[in-house]
């Protein structure tokens, strides 16, 4: 494993208990080089504690973790300098400055003080620099807390929920940094629940629920896996129409405002579909969309099994 | 341990202490109004001086000889009460706690005994007093050596035994004297031990202290620093206590190599028993919930404001279980006795406290989860 150039994280058969719950449950998954991983699952799924025990700062019940090829049942000292932590719900002192904040960090590393300016640009934190903490907004925080998780110019950076609780601008603004980190070629290791964000950023999304992988691949391959349809969505979707549909041995919904959603196989489908609503005369439908099933779809049909499972216990 | 990031994590909190004004506050300017208020309130004229009520149903030359001894020496102010009162009832209306009533027949058992030389004749004399003030009983005691005194007069013969008195202190001191020490010890205890635990518990509760997690500090670096922190703090609160209660009491004590051992010494141990505090203390509310229940009962059994001795026996007994009696003992060894031997004796018992406060802390403080 310590000969591993492809991947940057290796975890195989992870177990974590809580006392009698077990928050994470023989989770097995590699991170590549230079990707972007998002580890995406609702609230409780078992993110932090995974992330945690991958920047050794939690010890595993059972299983095999490797970072950059070294194991963090062993390696704590080698690993901390080449990794960047973002905790969840960062928090830094209240009344340091954002420049002294980084600056600290950066000492705590044994970094100059030179980087912090170059730090600053990178999050867009430069007019922010005299600024305390409190008076930070949300978004700023955040940026501030990925600053801080690269005063050591690390190899791979974890990001646990960068962008839970804020508002649409700066959730955009904190994506744009970490776009940023991406093109710089870290490996990112990215945790959410949100699905526009791990299918605009990631490069491989893991979804964890109730603490175990559901499902892993690439946004695209992970919609197709999970989904063998298309859906064509018509407005406004009459009634005649409808029945037209049903008749035609289609399983027609509406939506609601109005329009009428149709599960469909092939873009044949799609035609036959319309071909029919001309032939019979009824007016043509002013609105058509045909898209595959976002990641959301698929995410909320992975992870809607009812988390009963969640404190029942195997035996050891 | 690198100094580098101890000198790091040192310059953070001293500048978050800089910036929050409620925090200096408490820091330094409370043990000066401390200071401040208590002097105030102890400093005494250098006499005592009580106002004695007197009901003097005699009116008589030697009814007034008898209160020129209670004025003499400053030692009582003399009230006259009205004769035609009841003495008890008057005493309970006008709150008084002493009265003492001289019968009409005065002057006459006076000649019985000064002028017929009636050796069987006496003069007994009524105080109405009530026993559950605290000051009674030193008026008592004062109108009891008087009236000694005046009786040593009338038996005609010269005092065979006599009393010299000898300070043990190497000055004159007041109270605020003895008061000054233990408010230096009560506001390092005060801020190394709630600083612990607060500190540590608003870093937790933000996630800080994980986030230090994941960087190369070590948990050497972080107490070391902690310390250091404290042992700065000691020495500016020491020096501002010092400094006001020279320039407003004229308080002068002694002031030698024992004062910043013994300091030293204080902040170990309250830094130690703060850390090992933390695990009670997960949130900010808890944490002064726990530093309160701690630091109050330390103030008040362990001589800070009072001496331990004027303590019931078991509560003396608790005290010599509490590190702030060692300090409190220590110091005032050291500043008011200049007595090193004692110094050393006090502040051996609370390095060993400290020793034992650092061991269980180190063993209870984590980082994560
Ligand atoms: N320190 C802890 N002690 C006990 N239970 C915990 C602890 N941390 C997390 N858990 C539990 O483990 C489960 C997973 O939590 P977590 O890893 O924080 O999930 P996520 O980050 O996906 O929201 C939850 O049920 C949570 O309550
Ligand atoms: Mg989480």
């Amino acid at each position: 494993m310590s000969g591993d150039k492809e991947h940057a994280i290796v975890v195989e058969n992870l177990t974590k208990d809580y006392g009698d719950i077990r928050a994470v449950d023989d989770v097995s998954f590699t991170v590549k080089r230079g990707e972007v991983f998002a580890f995406l699952g609702p609230n409780g799924a078992g993110k932090t504690t995974t992330v945690e025990i991958i920047e050794t700062i939690r010890a595993p019940t059972s299983g095999r973790v490797s970072v950059l090829g070294l194991d963090v049942a062993t390696s704590r000292g080698a690993i901390i300098p080449r990794i960047g932590v973002l905790p969840q719900g960062f928090n830094s002192f209240d009344r340091i400055t954002v420049a002294e904040s980084i600056r600290f960090y950066s000492r705590l590393f044994g970094g100059s003080a030179a980087d912090v300016d170059g730090l600053m640009d990178l999050t867009e934190l430069r007019e922010k620099r005299d600024v305390q903490f409190k008076n930070l907004s949300g978004g700023l925080k955040q940026r501030l807390g990925i600053a801080i998780a690269l005063v050591n110019d690390p190899e791979v950076v974890f990001l646990d929920e960068p962008t839970t609780g804020l508002d649409p601008h700066a959730r955009r603004a904190v994506w744009s940094v970490l776009q940023g980190l991406k093109s710089k070629g870290k490996t990112v290791f990215l945790t959410t629940h949100y699905m526009e964000e791990a299918e605009l950023l990631a490069d491989t999304v893991a979804i964890i629920s109730s603490g175990r992988i559901v499902a892993t691949g690439s946004p695209a391959r992970l919609t197709e896996m999970h989904t063998e349809q298309l859906r064509v969505t018509l407005s406004p979707g009459d009634a005649a129409s409808i029945d037209l549909i049903q008749r035609m041995g289609f399983n027609p919904a509406r939506t609601i405002d109005d329009g009428v959603d149709i599960p469909v196989r092939t873009s044949d489908d799609v035609l036959g579909i319309l071909a029919a609503i001309r032939e019979a005369g009824l007016p043509a439908p002013s609105g058509l969309e045909v898209r595959r099933p976002t990641l959301e779809e698929v995410f909320l049909k992975l992870t809607s099994e009812p988390p009963a499972e969640r404190s029942r216990r195997s035996a050891p | 341990m690198s100094p580098r990031v101890v000198a790091a994590t040192l310059v953070v909190r001293i500048r978050s202490l800089y910036r929050e004004r409620s925090a200096l506050f408490f820091t330094f300017a409370f043990p000066i109004i401390l200071v401040l208020v208590f002097g105030a309130i102890f400093t005494r004229p250098e006499r005592l001086n009580f106002e004695l009520p007197v009901q003097d149903h005699s009116r008589s030359e030697a009814s007034a000889r008898l209160l020129e001894g209670f004025t003499a020496d400053h030692v009582f102010t003399i009230l006259p009460v009205p004769l035609d009162v009841d003495p008890a009832l008057y005493a309970r209306e006008h709150k008084l706690t002493l009265l003492l009533v001289i019968p009409s027949e005065f002057q006459s058992w006076h000649d019985l005994r000064a002028v017929e030389r009636d050796a069987a004749a006496g003069a007994p004399l009524t105080y109405v007093h009530d026993p559950s003030s605290t000051s009674v009983d030193t008026k008592i005691q004062l109108l009891n050596s008087i009236v000694a005194a005046a009786n040593q007069r009338y038996s005609g013969a010269t005092a065979f035994i006599t009393l010299v008195p000898q300070s043990i202190l190497s000055g004159t001191y007041r109270f605020i004297e003895f008061f000054v020490p233990g408010i230096i010890a009560m506001a390092i205890m005060t801020s190394a031990l709630s600083n612990a635990l607060n500190s540590n518990a608003e870093l937790r509760q933000k996630g800080i202290l994980r986030k230090l997690a994941a960087t190369p500090i070590t948990r050497a670096d972080w107490l070391v620093s902690s310390i250091l922190y404290q042992l700065m703090l000691a020495v500016v609160s020491t020096g501002a206590i010092l400094l006001t209660s020279y320039l407003v009491f004229d308080v002068r004590l002694h002031i030698d190599m024992w004062l910043p051992l013994i300091v030293a010494v204080e902040v170990f141990a309250f830094v130690g028993i703060g850390m090992t505090l933390t695990p009670l203390a997960k949130e900010a509310e808890s944490a002064s919930a726990v530093s309160n229940a701690v630091l109050f009962p330390m103030m008040f059994l362990s001589g800070t404001f009072f001496p331990v001795e004027m303590m019931p026996g078991f509560l003396q007994t608790v005290a010599r279980f509490l590190p702030l009696y060692y300090v409190n003992e220590a110091l005032r060894a050291a500043m008011i006795f200049a007595d090193s031997a004692s110094a050393l004796r006090w502040s051996s018992i609370l390095a060993a406290f400290a020793a034992a406060a650092f061991v269980a802390g180190t063993i209870r403080t984590r980082w994560g989860e």
